[in-house]
């Protein structure tokens, strides 16, 4: 929020920037870093002046939410989209109340303050949770847990060997030879398959549970049968996941010393390099 | 085994273990024991540990049981290996609040919630893995669905998501801060009824595809 053209007098937080803003008495002496958007703001307003929010002088809010947007705008802030939307909402809201209840409002429910009302509630129980969850201990901060996670051990005493690209394909071929013969009716279907979706599923399953086995995964993560062009792409979606180090590709070593069994997947160790799906956001 | 022996065997398979153990774990591996038997003498040990005021007691954790220091042994504790201390923004705070009783839920919903963009906070709290990816809503433009994790609950020491504050808990409390206000809202929806099974999100995710998480 800080405007880059801003003069060296309006360096620092946004934060310093308010405090001296105490003159006039107005209801504007706030900081603004303290707040959250516009409901929070609203909120303040409301218990700054000790407002029944159930029955909400809607002009009386809307003016102070209005004065507040202006010393931003004198102060050369970019104001977020939220903020202008809640005062065009308080000025539709305002407006309605000026006029005479007529057949038209009655029809949507009487009070035109109804809808903000309950949202403002919402947010408010919301905060509240958020309050209530922030004054808890914290693991990592307030309290440590007995670390036996330093000592991983392999499941069941399974010696494991990182596993070959060979072995990998077989897998693929395995499960390819298996859905060919399931669709042998050849079916063309609009549907666009990204390699990026598959990781993201990828994921999500090595985040329910820590092992999954290779096969399990190329014949289907949301339930449907998957078709070839998505057994693909989940594959290629595992090989990019190993490459940036997101799991691990693991094969149980036989009693013969040769590798055997299913080739599991496995999340790698460091959490942090879990990447984060750019089209998630 | 007498409960003595049967207490012994808890602490230490409650120590070796990297993550919260269930009492039905617990119960099937001490011998002659259940999940029940498994949580009153976890109870009995508690009490000792208080009676001798020990620095730590055994916390029910994400549905299972851990070893935890004492709060106010914190500032020592810290001292042992600098970490950077975990930061929770008063915004994340809430984007968290929402997800954990709405979940899963779209980052629109949130969004309606809060009134304000949380695009960046969710990646953060996907990050810090205490949210994760529960899936799409199948509905035109199929939204991701965002719901807590395990490890949101080990973070904030919750037992399940039935262990947050109730709706009617979170009224009460506002009802103290603003005395003047005495009206009861409409309900938000109370957090997953699984107290028990790993006291996962998922039981109440709606996706057929999202199986309880394991540890």
């Amino acid at each position: 929020m800080t405007n880059p053209s801003a003069t060296p007098p309006i360096a620092g937080t946004v934060a310093s920037l308010f405090e001296p803003i105490t003159d006039a008495g107005s209801a504007c002496a706030i900081r603004l870093s303290a707040f959250e958007g516009p409901l929070d703001l609203l909120l303040h307003l409301i218990r700054q002046n000790e407002l029944e929010i159930t029955d909400l002088p809607i002009s009386q809010v809307a003016n102070q939410y209005l004065e507040y947007l202006d010393v931003l705008r004198e102060l050369n802030l970019d104001l977020a989209a939220e903020y202008l939307v809640m005062a065009a909402t308080l000025a539709w809201i305002k407006s309605r109340m000026l006029l005479p209840p007529d057949a038209e409002a009655e029809e949507e429910g009487g009070d035109p303050r109804a809808e903000l009302v309950a949202r403002l509630l919402e947010y408010q129980r919301y905060r509240e949770v958020a309050d209530t969850l922030g004054a808890r201990p914290l693991l990592g901060r307030e309290v440590f847990a007995a670390a036996g996670a330093a000592i991983a051990l392999p499941p069941e005493g399974e010696r494991e060997i990182e596993v070959g690209l060979l072995q990998l394909v077989e897998a693929l071929r395995n499960v390819l030879r298996q859905t060919q013969a399931n669709d042998s009716i050849h079916e063309v279907v609009g549907e666009p398959i990204t390699v990026r979706e598959r990781m993201v599923l990828v994921i999500d399953a090595l985040e329910r549970s820590e092992v999954v086995e290779l096969e399990d995964v190329l014949r289907g993560l949301d339930g449907s049968p998957p078709t070839r062009p998505i057994i693909v792409a989940t594959f290629l979606a595992i090989l990019e996941l190993a490459k940036i180090a997101t799991l691990r590709i693991f094969q149980s070593l036989g009693d013969a010393g040769a590798p055997e069994g299913p080739i599991r997947l496995r999340r790698a160790i460091d959490p942090s390099a879990v990447p984060v799906p750019a089209e998630s956001f | 085994m007498e409960p003595q022996d049967r207490r012994r065997v808890l602490e230490a398979l409650l120590l070796s273990s990297p993550e919260p153990v269930t009492p039905a774990r617990l119960g099937r591996i001490v011998p002659e024991s259940s999940a029940r038997e498994a949580r009153e003498d976890i109870e009995a040990l508690n009490e000792g540990y208080a009676a001798e005021s020990r620095g730590f007691r055994i916390e029910e954790i994400s549905g299972g049981f851990q070893f935890r220091t004492l709060p106010e042994l914190a500032d020592f504790v810290q001292q042992l290996e600098p970490v950077p201390p975990l930061r929770m923004s008063r915004a994340g705070l809430e984007t968290l609040a929402i997800i954990a009783y709405k979940q899963p839920v779209t980052r629109a919903e949130i969004e309606h919630v809060r009134g304000v963009d949380a695009g960046p906070l969710l990646r953060g709290l996907l990050e810090r893995r205490l949210v994760r990816i529960a899936g799409h809503r199948e509905v035109p433009g199929r939204p991701i669905l965002y719901a807590t994790t395990p490890r949101f609950l080990e973070v904030f020491g919750l037992a399940g998501l039935s262990d947050l504050p109730t709706l009617r808990e979170i009224e009460e409390l506002l009802r103290d801060r603003m005395p003047e206000s005495d009206d009861a809202p409409e309900m938000i929806a109370a957090p997953g009824g699984d107290d028990g099974n790993e006291g996962d999100a998922s039981a109440v995710a709606q996706d057929a595809d999202a199986p309880p998480q394991t540890h």
